[in-house]
């Protein structure tokens, strides 16, 4: 067990390179099989989980540059565990329901790659190996968008990559100085995330390194005003890219927030609530709106993404075992549920090769089975009781609540705002008569299409009636974070700030 | 008139083992001239193979060396320093030359005497290195740079006629910079020795600093022509331009590093006194050469010219190691510089490889060119695409390496303002990075023409083997920080 997230990281690694050698016509097959291998083997480590045990486990560690402290070092706890296991999930989902023809077999070798680094994101523990898979999953997303997007394919593509490394190099050179001053206070360079925890940084410090964390994880939610490369990259892209963008790559940056900033910079996390809250206020009820006065479906869908990283946010930045586990529930949930509209509006530009809204109507008539689970995933995305995409939002904003009732209160219009986009969109494209000649003759989903949305709409009724398998790791993980958290503290209204929103009430 | 003592030179005292690697690859140079004179109708592989043989040899000499040793009158310095930089000079002309290895025939391949003129010059970059004597650096500035300049103007080009001349003119400015330097600070200390000027400067208290300084600024100027600094990096371009691919990528990485290392011991004399005025002097050149050739760069339609430019970038980071001065920093220029060579090796020789027999006006390494590679020639567009990757500075590939530990030696010595300005310009430079990926992966291609008409097995190898180093890097990494870390403590940088 103890090398499992290697194989996890490094399976779709070699299955990508065998890929090369299998003949065309069976690539799609070998894609499936590959990715479900590497979803059950994300199933065994689950069962092997202590969800109990607070700290990181299936912990290897092998050294690299031993001389400049950077080592290989990866582990999981009930943050990143499920986040994990959402990855190794939709890629598969996303394969099975693959509609792309052009290139198949570079598709498929560029999705096992990106597989690779999206789990090595989420297992890494060495801040140098963290950003090596970090930076290295924008290659095959550029490649995906590139190759396969829409007209302003080439456009999308280089703005989503310069970006998000623009925003990445600045987070290198805050983790160069963490590293520095943990060899200036111990005399060893380490890249380590959990020897660096033992750090305690002066405030003005915090300050400097949570803003140039900040601009690597905020460019990749993305926060408001970093989010303009989204609707480019999400209008541009294929399916597939549009669906693993949406529900694996935009988590990066939020887990980015958990992992690092909030147990290593607690005091400058604890200052910045408020403009960050601001800064994701703006994101929830703006582009909710923007959303709103989309006409393409797919817009639609990439404007309510940002509306409800925003909601992600607020939950991480309650500092509260609440907020953030329902962050890392609401993560989880957007990631299935964004996933699955994404691969719905493929589904129907598929057959009809356009997304605006405008061109259909009266959609319930001819593609019932395609009607009903687009309303079961719709709902979810509203967050609606019962679905997934209610807990994690309650509970983001609950926590909050206790930071600042006036601005969770305001947040809360994202599920006003959230239903009025999603059931416009829904009315006008599903109910009424039907307008146009080709929408007469649809087909509706087929069996490839009914295997991939089919466990996504289980998953979103199960997991919206019993969450308790997610919460509950994270719950562990995030409440040992939140004790390492304040007791890290240097400031005393910080400290006093931290028990406060948190109900477990913590003891310095 | 009173007699002139009788000097008497005892012949061990000169030391001869310092000059003997250099002295191999001369005699070989010789040795490949005298074979001509004898018959005319060999093929170039001969010399190719003689040439690397010689500097195989050479190669092992150098590494017999492992702690300081002076020869001739201290006017050579075999230190850590010196053989670390040799040895890095000597692979990458080795791996440069059998590049030679190719499918066209070339006017200048022809000639014996381009391959004489090659071990001339990597002779001449040995010399710089070893030596702290202004006298010998000046010599073998020159014997280099002439090798150079002809072996440039022998493609039968106008573009190349063109480069030669240009290079040759500021090249001519340059040394004349540098002896007018060398000059000003023997008339101020009475030696030529850097290690004696630098004792002479600190006893006195750097007294008469304007002076000092006017030779530093002439030594500055000329070594800037050298390593392509701004503003005297103009040539840079149109050289890289006008001769083959093998050969700018040559003179991409093999010149600089004997520049540097003539830098990073003149610089020293200044950076350990913390002179203020110096430093700041080199803050601007740095900043400058890394973000203006950056800027330009984004313009450039020509493969080569953009490369060049980038070159011209990387050579500021490189500078950036000097100006920070510390231990870890001159770790870091040996790290950065070798991380460069082992991608632009590879870049160039794609670039070689493509080469094509009919000569359109500008068209030859045209960005337009590569469109679609990937369709036409799969394993090539990808390997061109990681080195283009390499050297946008993305993990896990060669440069990362060399930039993470470079930026970490400027923040680790307080220069955040420094680090910042490596990482706008490493941002900046991933767009004109990206421009050939663009290219070869998402553009179709439009003709059919590319076709790799240059290609033989050994280019090919080049290519594999630099790809393999700079994909597997990672793992390459903590060996040469020790190796590095032992040769430049063992001269006490």
């Amino acid at each position: 067990m103890d090398y499992i997230l290697s194989i996890l990281i490094f399976f779709p690694f070699f299955a990508a390179f065998v890929g090369f050698l299998v003949n065309s016509n069976s690539i799609r097959v070998y894609g499936i099989i590959t990715t479900f291998i590497e979803f059950v083997i994300s199933i065994i480590m689950y069962i092997n989980f202590d969800s109990h045990n607070p700290n990181m486990q299936f912990l290897q560690n092998i050294p690299i540059i031993p001389s400049y402290g950077i080592n290989y070092i990866v582990g999981i706890d009930g943050i990143s565990l499920f986040l994990v296991i959402m990855t190794t999930f939709m890629t598969m989902v996303s394969l099975i329901a693959l509609s792309e023809r052009k290139a198949l077999k570079n598709l498929i070798i560029t999705v096992l790659f990106l597989e690779m680094t999206m789990i090595g994101v989420f297992v890494a523990l060495d801040a140098v190996i963290f950003y090596l898979f970090w930076e290295l999953s924008l290659i095959p997303m550029l490649y995906i968008i590139g190759a396969w997007g829409g007209k302003l394919r080439i456009y999308a593509s280089i703005k989503f990559f310069l970006y998000t490394f623009f925003g990445s190099l600045i987070m290198l050179v805050g983790m160069l100085y963490l590293g520095y001053v943990y060899y200036q206070t111990t005399g060893n360079w380490s890249f380590n995330i959990q020897d660096w925890n033992m750090l305690i940084l002066p405030f003005d410090l915090q300050l400097w390194l949570f803003i140039a964390f900040f601009a690597g994880f905020a460019v990749k939610v993305p926060m408001f005003p970093f989010h303009t490369w989204l609707p480019y990259a999400h209008g541009q892209a294929p399916t597939i890219g549009s669906v693993i963008l949406a529900a694996v790559l935009l988590k990066m940056g939020t887990y980015g927030f958990v992992r690092f900033s909030l147990p290593l910079f607690p005091d400058a996390s604890s200052f910045f609530v408020i403009p960050i809250a601001i800064l994701a206020l703006i994101a929830i009820i703006y582009t909710a709106m923007v959303a709103y006065a989309q006409e393409d479906m797919k817009q639609v869908i990439a404007y309510s993404s940002v509306s409800h990283m925003g909601v992600i946010i607020l939950g991480i930045f309650a500092l509260n075992v609440e907020g953030i586990s329902g962050s890392i529930f609401l993560m989880i949930s957007h990631g299935i549920v964004s996933g699955g509209l994404f691969l719905l509006v493929g589904v129907i530009y598929e057959r009809r090769h356009t997304k605006l809204i405008s061109e259909f109507g009266g959609l319930a008539t001819v593609m019932p089975k395609y009607a009903t689970i687009f309303a079961f995933i719709l709902m979810g995305s509203i967050g609606l009781p019962l679905t997934i995409g209610f807990i994690g939002e309650f509970l983001s904003l609950l926590g909050f609540f206790r930071t600042s009732p006036t601005l969770a209160l305001l947040a809360g219009l994202t599920i006003i705002l959230g239903a009025v986009y999603m059931l416009v969109m829904y009315k006008k494209s599903f109910f009424g008569e039907i307008t146009k000649e080709e929408n007469k003759k649809l087909i509706d989903l087929n069996k490839k299409e009914l295997t991939a949305l089919i466990p996504l709409v289980t998953l979103i009724i199960f997991f919206g009636v019993y969450p308790k398998p997610i919460l509950e790791p994270a719950n562990y993980a995030v409440s040992k974070m939140v004790k390492i958290m304040h007791a890290k503290v240097l400031d005393d209204d910080t400290a006093v700030k931290i028990v406060n929103v948190n109900s477990i009430g913590v003891q310095k | 008139m009173s007699e002139i003592p009788k000097i008497t030179v005892d012949f061990f005292s000169l030391n001869f083992a310092t000059i003997a690697p250099m002295i191999i690859v001369i005699v070989a140079a010789l040795l490949i001239l005298c074979i001509d004179l004898a018959n005319k109708h060999l093929d170039k592989s001969l010399y190719i193979i003689l040439a690397i043989l010689a500097l195989l040899i050479d190669l092992g000499f150098v590494l017999g060396f492992d702690s300081d040793t002076r020869g001739f009158f201290d006017l050579l310095l075999f230190d850590g320093v010196a053989t670390l930089s040799q040895v890095i000079i000597i692979i990458s002309s080795i791996f440069f030359m059998l590049l030679y290895f190719n499918k066209l025939k070339f006017h200048e391949l022809n000639y014996p005497e381009y391959f004489a003129l090659y071990l001339f010059a990597v002779a001449g970059f040995q010399f710089m290195v070893t030596s702290d004597s202004l006298i010998l650096i000046f010599v073998a500035l020159e014997t280099s740079s002439m090798a150079l300049y002809t072996m440039i103007a022998m493609h039968n080009r106008l573009t190349a006629i063109e480069a030669a001349i240009k290079y040759f003119t500021m090249g001519a400015l340059s040394t004349a910079f540098f002896a007018f330097g060398s000059m000003i600070f023997y008339a101020q200390t009475g030696s030529v020795e850097l290690s004696e000027i630098s004792q002479v400067l600190t006893a006195s208290g750097f007294n008469n600093y304007t002076i000092v300084l006017v030779g530093t600024c002439f030594i500055v100027a000329a070594l800037a022509f050298k390593l392509s600094l701004f503003p005297f990096h103009l040539w840079v371009a149109d050289v890289y331009e006008g001769s083959t691919s093998a050969l700018a990528g040559f003179l991409s990485v093999v010149p600089k590093i004997a520049g540097f290392i003539v830098a990073l011991r003149f610089f020293e004399i200044f950076i350990i006194h913390n002179d203020k005025f110096i430093e700041m002097l080199l803050y601007v050149i740095v900043i400058l050469t890394m973000t203006i050739p950056n800027v330009i760069a984004l313009l450039q339609n020509d493969f080569k010219r953009m490369l060049a430019y980038s070159s011209i970038s990387n050579a500021g980071f490189a500078m950036a190691a000097i100006l920070i001065g510390t231990t870890q920093a001159t770790q870091s220029l040996f790290l950065y510089w070798i991380m460069f060579f082992i991608t632009n090796l590879g870049a160039f020789a794609i670039l070689w490889l493509n080469r094509t027999k009919n000569y359109t006006e500008n068209s030859d390494d045209n960005l337009k060119k590569y469109k679609g590679l990937i369709k036409t020639s799969p394993l090539i567009a990808t390997l061109m695409g990681i080195f283009m990757i390499s050297l946008a500075g993305l993990p896990p590939f060669s440069l990362f390496w060399g930039k993470l530990y470079l930026i970490g030696s400027a923040v680790n010595a307080g220069h955040l303002i420094l680090a910042v300005v490596m990482i706008l310009n490493s941002a900046i430079a991933a767009y004109y990075y990206l421009k050939p990926v663009v290219f070869i992966f998402l553009n179709e291609p439009e003709n059919d023409t590319l076709k790799l008409e240059n290609s033989t097995s050994i280019i090919k190898f080049v290519v594999i083997t630099s790809a393999i180093f700079t994909i597997f890097s990672i793992f390459i990494i903590e060996p040469l920080l020790q190796i590095i870390s032992y040769y430049t403590q063992i001269s006490g940088f």
